[in-house]
């Protein structure tokens, strides 16, 4: 079964994931062990973009049938869960109201086990401030399509570190480059949704083996 | 030399590079909507919301960089309202919905339903996008700034040619593949869902959409000058699609309208946005020197030279960022390799996409200065 449904998930098989998530819970199965068949099926999809046999429209379709499956499962009584791998605030930057890469990256890092806090879009920097505060996350997201996030980019980055937040900072989104880093004063660039994935790990596993 | 000689110099400069003959120096051209507007200090607002203030600005922009050969679009008419055409998406208009000054946006929602696929096959693509309309622009609003196009274009076309400059897509048709127009009015997301959940629902309605544009194209009127057009992907990029879905749903579309376009002499301008890449080697089955490739700068030029070179133009691809966040010094560096891997064949030097609104003036002018600088090639 838990192979089955990782493979399903993987292949973007919509109804059979259904399907077997619906037959798991009538076997008594634990949600959070389903959860986790999910999210292992989720990490073999961004292996596969990162190998060139799924592009963009695989991930939307994987975070899709994923969004669908961890609801059920978290909504059953107990809930699926378990400990978070890490914290992770994302918005997209003030001026910028593009949703859809910054959501993507959203779907591969919960699917991922990571708590992410999601500030929508045209967050200003005080929010993104505040919102490490209350959460404590070590690492920040931010999202901007256009050429004009590259300046909010700049003064989100600022104001963090002007807070004293011991963050490290993402950016991606369309037409960003390693040069809009470098302007921008992020800790990384995120190419794509797997690679933001890959950040957060490599930053969270970091800081564990710095405590 | 007067301006006409400087007009006929540089259309057939841009003719021969679209054929791959030598030129004396690469063809260079603007594109730049926004930057126009902030570099000839008009709000955002006026330049959207009066279809001759916005051309006015693109013209004064050109003549104040000098040393052009011509642009890209003519840039006039209502911005949003021609966007919308394209897209069929809501947008937020500066100076209404948004601060005066700032950028043009899309709003992206699911506007179209599922159902409407169905309807598109029942009724046609041109009733439909009639009815549509109202959802996504006011219809007076729309019908107006369209209007004002059609009755302008050919004033435009006129002003820049007796200013010397030439219009790369100045065909009398506007064209789109149906993956877009879809794309954007059913919102990327439930779209890209649709193309798993009911691809032969999807393929039906483009279908009908397709039909009723080749049917415009062979319409068009016979026209001087260039006769290109923009045949967009935004959207449909090779990155953003998968291989099965794209082979089906995307290129099938664009090469049909292209071998349409070139059959009654326009020249398919392929404005691609995003990295097409790994589709590439497609453009190989269109005809030779009859299509220009317009990227953006994320789709690799090199291997476009490769596999393409000897077949095809491309005009592009100073990319977006580096226009807004780079130096003079990288633009320069970015024109001199562009022209050392063209050589003097089949590069039109310009903008990737659209030269974006934050672009630092002394980036355009030193896009302009490098390709006279090293433009001069053999």
């Amino acid at each position: 079964m838990a192979k089955e449904l990782t493979l399903a998930m993987a292949d973007l098989d919509e109804g059979k994931v259904q399907e077997l998530v619906q037959a798991g819970l009538a076997q008594g199965v634990n949600p959070t062990l389903l959860l986790d068949d999910c999210r292992e099926g989720i990490g073999l999809v961004g292996k596969r973009f990162e190998t060139g046999e799924y592009y963009l429209s695989d991930l939307i379709m994987a975070g899709e049938i994923f969004k669908t499956a961890a609801a059920t499962l978290i909504a059953q009584p107990g809930g699926a869960g378990g400990p978070a791998k890490g914290k992770v605030v994302i918005g997209t930057v003030k001026g910028d109201i593009h949703d859809i890469g910054k959501d993507i990256v959203v779907t591969m890092l919960r699917g991922a086990g990571y708590d992410v806090t999601d500030l929508g879009v045209d967050v200003p920097p005080a929010k993104f401030v505040q919102a490490v505060k209350e959460t404590g996350a070590p690492v920040v997201g931010l999202s901007g399509l256009l050429t004009i996030s590259f300046d909010p980019m700049k003064e989100t980055v600022a104001a963090l570190k002007a807070a004293g937040l011991p963050v490290k900072v993402m950016i991606g989104g369309g037409s960003l480059t390693e040069q809009v880093r470098e302007y921008v004063g992020a800790d990384a660039l995120g190419a794509d949704a797997q690679s933001a994935v890959a950040l957060a790990d490599g930053w969270i596993v970091a800081q564990e083996v710095a405590r | 030399m007067t301006n006409e000689a400087l007009y006929q110099e540089r259309f057939q400069r841009i003719q021969k590079a679209i054929r791959l003959e030598p030129v004396d120096t690469t063809p260079v051209v603007f594109m730049g909507t926004a930057f126009a507007a902030r570099y000839m200090g008009i709000t955002i607002a006026d330049f959207c919301a009066n279809g001759e203030t916005a051309f006015q600005a693109n013209l004064a922009t050109v003549k104040r960089l000098g040393g052009l050969d011509g642009v890209n679009l003519g840039g006039g008419g209502r911005i949003t309202a021609l966007l919308t055409s394209l897209w069929l998406s809501r947008l937020g208009v500066p100076g209404r919905d948004l601060p005066a000054d700032s950028l043009w946006q899309v709003r992206e929602a699911e506007v179209m339903t599922p159902e409407d696929y169905d309807t598109i096959v029942k009724i046609g693509w041109g009733p439909f996008f009639g009815s549509y309309l109202p959802r996504v622009i006011d219809p007076q609003e729309f019908g107006e700034s369209m209007g004002w196009v059609m009755a302008n274009t050919p004033r435009i076309q006129q002003t820049y040619r007796e200013a010397g400059y030439v219009v790369v897509c100045d065909a009398p048709v506007n064209v789109n593949i149906p993956f877009e127009y879809l794309c954007g009015a059913r919102s990327m997301q439930k779209f890209f869902l649709d193309l798993y959940r009911m691809p032969d629902r999807v393929k039906a309605a483009m279908d009908v959409i397709q039909g009723e544009i080749l049917a415009q194209i062979k319409a068009a009127p016979p026209f001087g000058g260039i006769r290109g057009t923009w045949l967009g992907g935004w959207r449909s990029a090779s990155a953003l699609v998968a291989p099965r879905l794209w082979n089906r749903l995307v290129w099938p579309y664009i090469l049909e309208q292209a071998e349409a376009l070139i059959e009654v002499g326009i020249t398919p301008v392929l404005h691609w946005d995003q990295d097409w890449t790994r589709d590439l080697v497609r453009l190989q089955e269109l005809p030779a020197k009859k299509c220009i490739l317009n990227p953006d700068g994320m789709t690799d030029v090199r291997k476009f030279k490769e596999l393409v070179g000897d077949r095809m133009a491309m005009m592009g691809d100073i990319p977006a960022a580096m226009f807004a966040a780079g130096t003079p010094d990288d633009i320069r560096a970015y024109v001199r390799d562009l022209v050392n891997l063209f050589g003097n064949t089949g590069l039109i030097l310009c903008p990737g996409c659209d030269a974006p609104i934050n672009t630092k003036p002394e980036n355009m002018e030193a896009f302009v200065a490098a390709a006279r600088e090293y433009g001069k090639v053999g």
